[in-house]
């Protein structure tokens, strides 16, 4: 039985799986995609039961302080109870597969669930995507280390936690898969597509079992002209603009939100009440927004430009104000309303200025609204355009959705280099996808590199024994040591004795304590590989010696690490 | 064939530690055997196919004896032999008439080998100074005995070598090495014994064979005790 329970946990061991792990990952795909998808439904139906049921409330004056309560126990739920930070937790997911070989802890697979419930369910303005994306992550890791997976397979198992979890959310196989790949992995491998891509299918028919086979935004037929997508343009410029508000407008909250000075739960609900006075007034901003979302593609909204152009306007503040202020949630679904809105408000302009020209549905305009707003924040355009698509079953809008989502792109790159979800990573430097330079120096260590051959010496030695060892030695560094202690106390190399080596009265003469370096810098065995680098760069030296506890541990050079960095980087970027 | 983890870290000549990373990120194809780990010889020289990796197992150990294979002073001599009262008027037929003792090699390549010494004479004399001089060739000859040769020499009467002490030579140490390696070896343990003024003196004596190797022995002790 023991036996049976042993064979079990370790089915990378099973003669089925052992020459080829593609089966094994397969099937441990449906498995994370169908629990990622339980857990996206999970999200979603709490999400509907909590908002259908404050919304009885929300003709009340007190109604405003809901988004703040909200706030506050998401946030006192995150700090005191699972001790986990705020945020969406995508930046998360992403280093932990780039560093940690996708390891994440068991209770980020619901922490986030919760607590983005809380927040979006009692009226807070942000996205249930990234929470679900984190916890179908998490779900993934888990099974993974459950059965003493690998690294690689581990991450693919997050890979297609993710993809299940979004896939389930939007009913949107190809969506999920795509952001999986484009967003949380970086890299496009056979090995790891066909996993996501059977979790992303198994999340998609979890969700139409519970759910039923809908799609998400319907809407009518578009009949699109030329003119149409030559006016994606300037939506498009629209939408770029819209973008580089809504990530200055979060960026400048968090500024100020961390000014003030009272504990986090206090500062979410400053921030929730605020966005609950919004919500008083204008209750399309409130929650993730689907339903404004769905009036505004079925062309229902009746609202005129100034007030949809204010719309847009008041939800980027509302998000902003929710996330920055220490809510949870995610900004996928914000992005969708305010892409919407957008969208309505150009096509009202257009319809104003020149309104002579048949322009197309309003709804075609809020769907391309939509897929900019996604392109432009997560500057993913695959998944903002597949995501469009799928989400809208719109197949006919496909040319204008391309240009709009590559100009988008293109525009808010040049404003803000880094994606929303990856910002962060890139300023701490903690973006490390993989196959790239940071990768591969952060993969390698200090104690694989180190050249061991070298020969100690101690002080008190004479010259002339000094140049026997030199003799018996294939390295032109000699650390040198104390001899009692055995510490670290300089280096010779070669060149400090050439001046005194063909003069055989200094051979009886000199000390190598005399002779030796004292002001050599050393790194450590645990320093950063690439600052190692740097310091060799800085001084243009090719080898340093490695002390640890000030004991001499060895050399590394550059010599080595060429070799072993081209052989990581050869087995890194394997497509077996 | 099954390998164990320290042969794959030589054969790929990586640091153990890089391959267990790789095997716990997943990147190297591994049997697990209970607790063990084992390598497939086939899987992982395909794989490192696949990877342009190099993998080779085990033969690097032969560069690291060669001192030992290069031999001694006294086994290079005992295969030359010495010779006493060795005739000759000048360099030249100093020289040859040495040459001509080497009873191992045929005529052509007495010449042959005489004519290199005489071109390699030409270039610097190889008269080191303190009546001895140590001919050789430049490179070493087209079809070279598989052990370095030391033929000693004891001149009839001093002749002049052009040395660079300006003094007549009495002693030839003809040296013959397979490879440059090997001269430069022999060379090298050869100078450190003629440094020495005693044993100058004593080769001045024009010892016998047995005398001039027990005292060479007791140099190369030396040499080996450094």
């Amino acid at each position: 039985m023991t036996r049976l329970l042993e064979k079990l946990k370790y089915p990378g061991r099973w003669s089925l799986f052992r020459s080829d792990d593609r089966l094994l990952l397969m099937i441990f795909a449906i498995i994370v995609g169908i629990c990622s998808g339980l857990a996206a439904l999970f999200l979603n139906r709490s999400l509907e039961t909590m908002l259908e049921w404050l919304h009885h409330y929300r003709v009340y004056w007190w109604a405003i302080f809901l988004p703040a309560a909200g706030a506050a126990l998401s946030s006192l739920f995150l700090e005191k109870i699972v001790n986990e930070g705020a945020g969406h937790g995508v930046p998360e997911v992403i280093y932990a597969v780039s560093r940690y070989g996708g390891l994440l802890r068991l209770r980020s697979g619901f922490s986030r669930l919760i607590s983005s419930c809380l927040t979006i369910g009692s009226g807070g303005s942000a996205g249930p995507e990234a929470p679900v994306v984190m916890s179908g992550a998490a779900i993934g890791s888990n099974i993974a280390q459950a059965f003493s997976l690998n690294d690689r397979q581990r991450v693919a198992l997050v890979g297609c936690g993710a993809a299940g979890a979004i896939a389930a959310i939007f009913n949107a196989p190809i969506s999920g898969m795509v952001f999986a790949i484009e967003v949380i992995l970086g890299e496009w491998s056979t090995m790891n597509i066909i996993p996501i891509a059977i979790a992303a299918v198994a999340g998609t028919e979890v969700s139409r079992l519970l759910k039923g086979n809908q799609i998400v935004f319907a809407h009518r037929d578009f009949n699109i002209h030329f003119h149409d997508i030559l006016a994606c343009v300037g939506l498009a410029i629209f939408c770029a603009a819209a973008s580089i508000l809504l990530t200055r407008a979060l960026r400048s909250m968090h500024h100020v939100s961390k000014g003030v000075a009272v504990p986090l739960w206090v500062r979410a609900a400053i921030g929730g009440s605020m966005v609950g006075a919004i919500g008083y007034f204008l209750p399309y901003v409130l929650g993730e927004g689907y339903h404004a979302i769905r009036t505004a593609i079925e062309g229902g909204f009746s609202g005129g430009l100034m007030l949809v152009a204010v719309i847009a306007l008041v939800k980027i503040l509302a998000t902003a104000l929710t996330l920055g202020w220490g809510g949870s949630g995610g900004i996928f679904a914000p992005c969708l309303v305010i892409g919407a809105f957008v969208g309505l408000s150009f096509h009202r302009f257009l319809a104003t200025v020149w309104s002579s020209v048949p322009w197309v549905n309003e709804g075609c305009f809020a769907l391309l609204g939509m897929a900019g707003l996604i392109s432009g924040i997560l500057q993913a355009p695959l998944t903002g355009i597949f995501l469009v698509i799928e989400i809208t079953g719109g197949y006919e809008v496909i040319l204008p959705l391309i240009v709009v989502s590559a100009i988008s792109t293109t525009l808010c790159h040049y404003l803000e280099p880094a994606s929303f979800y990856l910002k962060d990573l890139v300023k701490r430097g903690q973006l490390l996808r993989p196959g790239t330079d940071a990768r591969v120096l952060t993969d390698l260590s200090i104690q694989e590199l180190l050249e061991t051959d070298c020969i100690c010496v101690h002080p008190n030695m004479r010259l002339a024994d000094f140049i026997h060892i030199v003799k018996s030695s294939r390295r032109n560094y000699f650390p040198v040591e104390d001899q009692q202690s055995r510490q670290f106390v300089g280096m010779i190399h070669l060149d400090d004795i050439r001046p005194y080596l063909f003069d055989p009265a200094m051979h009886h003469a000199v000390l190598t304590g005399q002779l030796m370096n004292t002001h050599v810098k050393t790194v450590s065995l645990h320093d950063d590989l690439a600052e190692v680098l740097q310091k060799m760069d800085d001084g243009h030296i090719f080898s340093m010696p490695v002390v640890s506890d000030n004991r001499f541990q060895g050399m590394i050079s550059k010599a080595t690490l060429l070799d072993q960095y081209r052989k990581e980087l050869m087995v890194q970027t394997d497509r077996y | 064939m099954k390998l164990p983890m320290q042969t794959v870290a030589g054969a790929l000549a990586l640091p153990v530690s890089t391959i267990e990373r790789w095997i716990r990120q997943g990147r190297i194809p591994i049997q697990r055997s209970g607790a063990d780990v084992a390598f497939s010889h086939a899987a992982l020289e395909k794989w490192a196919a696949t990877h342009n990796l190099s993998f080779s197992l085990g033969g690097d150990q032969a560069d690291d004896h060669i001192p030992e294979t290069l031999g001694s002073l006294v086994s290079a001599m005992s295969r030359g032999k010495v010779y006493h009262r060795v005739a000759g008027e000048d360099a030249a037929t100093a020289l040859r008439s040495a040459v001509d003792c080497i009873d191992f090699l045929s005529e052509d390549i007495q010449d042959e080998l005489f004519e290199k010494m005489m071109e390699r004479e030409r270039l610097a004399s190889t008269g080191i100074g303190n009546g001895i001089a140590i001919p050789h060739t430049r490179d070493p000859l087209p079809r070279p005995p598989e052990t370095p040769v030391i033929t000693t020499c004891f001149l009839e009467k001093p002749v002049n070598f052009n040395a660079i002490d300006d003094q007549p030579v009495f002693v030839l140490f003809l040296l013959i090495s397979p490879t440059v390696k090997h001269h430069l070896h022999l060379l090298s343990r050869l100078s450190y014994c003629i440094r020495d003024r005693a044993f100058v003196a004593f080769l001045s004596a024009h010892p016998d064979a047995v005398a001039l190797y027990s005292r060479i022995a007791e140099f190369e002790k030396q040499l080996d005790d450094i």
